[in-house]
């Protein structure tokens, strides 16, 4: 059998409704007069295990898992690892110096860009958010240790 | 309806105060340009521009992310027709012929004749909203949980129906948001469900986190810098106007755009995106051409351009008229009139005209604002699609970092946001549309708190959903929809649906 990529997408939600069953085993699901807490989950979830067994069972309608283009995964990859870090150290470090470590990170790791240009670009861009958000709109954003 | 006219002049009287009416504009461009850029939709943008607000008052809040909602259905046009991008989900069939149009040399006429169509289909929208809305309040005075119930589940398998890739894919996604949905304290109960002793998740998962992560972040993880580039057609402002022959090409399908739209919009889902799709698909089966149609025919941008914003205009009715949220931007601008105090519903009216009519005017003066923006400034927005999408996406993720965080001051907000980023992308991987997603998140509280009622007052009884008039109307529209996607799939036959995804996906390759 070729494994296509509904197989996994079905299996996955299966899987999932499973586990939100497993989950709401203390959820009390009450009566049809008096719904409980775990009513509602429980009817979705297995809706979810409904769709996902239909999804698999009519597999053969998509693509072959292998065939999947994961061409930018690297990409997203660094992007997510990058951005993590940044969320990371969002509250320690702050908004303004957080953000130009972000930009920078994103333009010289992944892009490849050159330093100087990259290191001007994300100061200026951070730095003119930062005016327009607290003089311009007056909306108070995250400071740091500097206090910005 | 001397009553709507006098409530009108009051509603103009506030549309038109100066820091109004800038508030408006403002919404006007920053909306244009969310939707020029690729990558921003307006859901992302208004979740993205929502701390802004917070220093405005309900009426200037509520205006301003409005603009951003209706210029971004403009604004997506442009990238639709210059670049054969789309700029957000609902210009995708504009791509079509408004780029094959531009390759003959006549990206100004098609320009022209997208926001024309879209200025007359959203004030047609606005127009119909001031007649239809105060009196629909009135009756939705009378919708009971059993109502609200039937509603959103037509909405939920309307959508399903209407969508031109899989019902179950669809359905499967609204599972997904509404299980998302149930996360937090349970309303009725006080129980805590699924929050892992995280106090943050004791509220729930906020529309905003993950929607700007399905959108915005996702967007951004599924395009690499070096595949972004693009050919860029730059019209000349001389070629703006249509001939006279591509008017008249254009003058129906408006019409028809027009109308199909704002019933559409009033439906929920995510209407304006099914809009431009059935206007694409009545357009070339009315048309005495249909082989022009991927060609550059007229009628295959006037149809969806207008229809998506008339759609879009429509989407208020029940917004204003009923407190639904019927797609999840009508949801965000819901969250963002609850920040400023204002509860939306039946009441809405009565208790804040000047929120209401002051918003229902400004659609007005939008509109109009927008016309003249898209046409003269259409180069400069062309400018702005030629910053190298490597120094772009830096900027996007930034703003999507404050805009969540700024919504709660929550830095776990900003942590579901990337986790959903990483869900956007493997949904886009595995061919699955986050929007109904988002729709499942927005009405589950709804759906289940009207559920359960209705089953208290019936005494555990279903048959509550057919004995009252207006939800067994709703039920059987419902039922209707599942029995002809059911007749359809047991005959294994293509019915328009499969055959309108078969044209796009013909259509689409280059």
């Amino acid at each position: 059998m070729t494994l296509r990529a509904d197989h996994i997408a079905g299996a996955f939600f299966v899987g999932f409704g499973l586990l939100v069953i497993a989950l709401s085993g203390d959820l009390p699901t009450g009566t049809l007069s008096l719904p409980g807490s775990g009513f509602m989950p429980k009817i979705v979830a297995g809706l979810t295990i409904f769709f996902g067994l239909v999804l698999a069972l009519r597999a053969r309608e998509s693509r072959e898992f292998v065939t999947l283009p994961w061409g930018d995964a690297k990409h997203a990859a660094l992007v997510v690892a990058i951005t993590a870090a940044a969320i990371a150290l969002f509250e320690r470090l702050g908004f303004l110096t957080t953000n130009v470590l972000l930009i920078f990170a994103l333009l010289a790791i992944i892009e490849r860009r050159r330093i100087l240009p990259a290191a001007i670009y994300s100061l200026g861009v951070v730095l003119i958010t930062y005016i327009l958000f607290v003089y311009v709109l007056k909306t108070p954003l995250e400071a740091g240790p500097f206090g910005f | 309806m001397e009553t709507t006219l006098h409530s009108l002049y009051l509603g103009f009287s506030v549309a038109l105060a100066p820091a109004n009416a800038w508030y408006a504009f403002l919404g006007c461009l920053v909306g244009t340009l969310v939707g020029v850029l690729p990558g921003i939709g307006p859901l992302a943008g208004i979740s993205i521009l929502l701390p802004v607000t917070f220093g405005l008052n309900a009426t200037q809040a509520i205006i301003m992310l409005a603009g951003i909602y209706y210029g971004s259905q403009y604004g997506g046009s442009t990238t639709s027709i210059l670049m054969r991008i789309p700029g957000e989900a609902s210009s995708v069939m504009t791509c079509i012929d408004g780029y094959a149009m531009a390759k003959k040399g006549r990206a100004g006429a098609a320009l022209c004749i997208a926001a024309v169509g879209s200025w007359i289909g959203g004030s047609f929208g606005v127009l119909v909203l001031t007649v239809v809305a105060p009196p629909l309040a009135t009756l939705a005075i009378r919708f009971g949980p059993p109502e609200y119930t039937a509603l959103l589940v037509l909405g939920l398998i309307f959508l399903a129906y209407m969508s031109s890739s899989s019902l179950i894919r669809t359905l499967l996604m609204a599972c997904l948001g509404l299980l998302l949905g149930m996360i937090g304290i349970d309303n009725m109960t006080g129980h805590f469900r699924y929050s892992f002793d995280l106090a943050e998740l004791g509220d729930g998962i906020g529309i905003v986190p993950v929607a700007v992560g399905l959108f915005g972040l996702g967007e951004i993880l599924s395009t690499p810098s070096a595949d972004a580039v693009k050919e860029i057609i730059s019209p000349r402002l001389r070629d703006l106007l249509p001939t006279r022959k591509e008017w008249r090409e254009a003058a129906l399908p408006i019409g028809r755009g027009t109308l199909l739209g704002f019933i559409i919009g009033i439906i929920p889902g995510s209407a304006h995106i099914i809009s431009s799709f059935l206007s694409y698909a009545l357009e070339k089966r009315v048309s005495k051409h249909p082989e022009q149609f991927g060609k550059g025919a007229v009628a295959g941008v006037a149809g969806p351009e207008t229809a998506n914003n008339a759609a879009s205009t429509g989407a208020f009715v029940p917004l204003l008229a009923l407190g639904i949220p019927t797609s999840p931007i009508t949801a965000v601008l819901i969250g963002a009139l609850m920040i400023h105090g204002v509860s939306v519903g039946p009441t809405l009216v009565n208790e804040h005209p000047d929120v209401f009519w002051g918003f229902v005017a400004s659609m007005y003066v939008g509109n109009i604002m927008l016309l003249a923006l898209n046409l003269p400034l259409v180069s400069v927005f062309v400018t702005v699609l030629r910053i190298p999408y490597a120094y772009l996406y830096p900027l996007i993720i930034m703003f999507c970092i404050i805009g969540v965080y700024e919504v709660n001051n929550s830095i776990v907000d900003v942590w579901i946001m990337l986790i959903m980023g990483v869900v956007g992308y493997a949904l886009r991987k595995f061919d699955f549309d986050p929007a109904p997603l988002v729709l499942g998140l927005v009405i589950s509280p709804i759906l289940e708190q009207s559920l359960r009622q209705s089953l208290i007052m019936s005494n555990g009884n279903y048959l509550i959903f057919f004995s009252r008039p207006i939800s067994a109307g709703l039920m059987a529209v419902s039922i209707g929809l599942l029995l002809l996607a059911a007749y359809a799939f047991m005959l294994k036959r293509a019915d328009w649906r499969a055959k309108l995804a078969e044209a796009e996906a013909g259509e689409a390759e280059p």
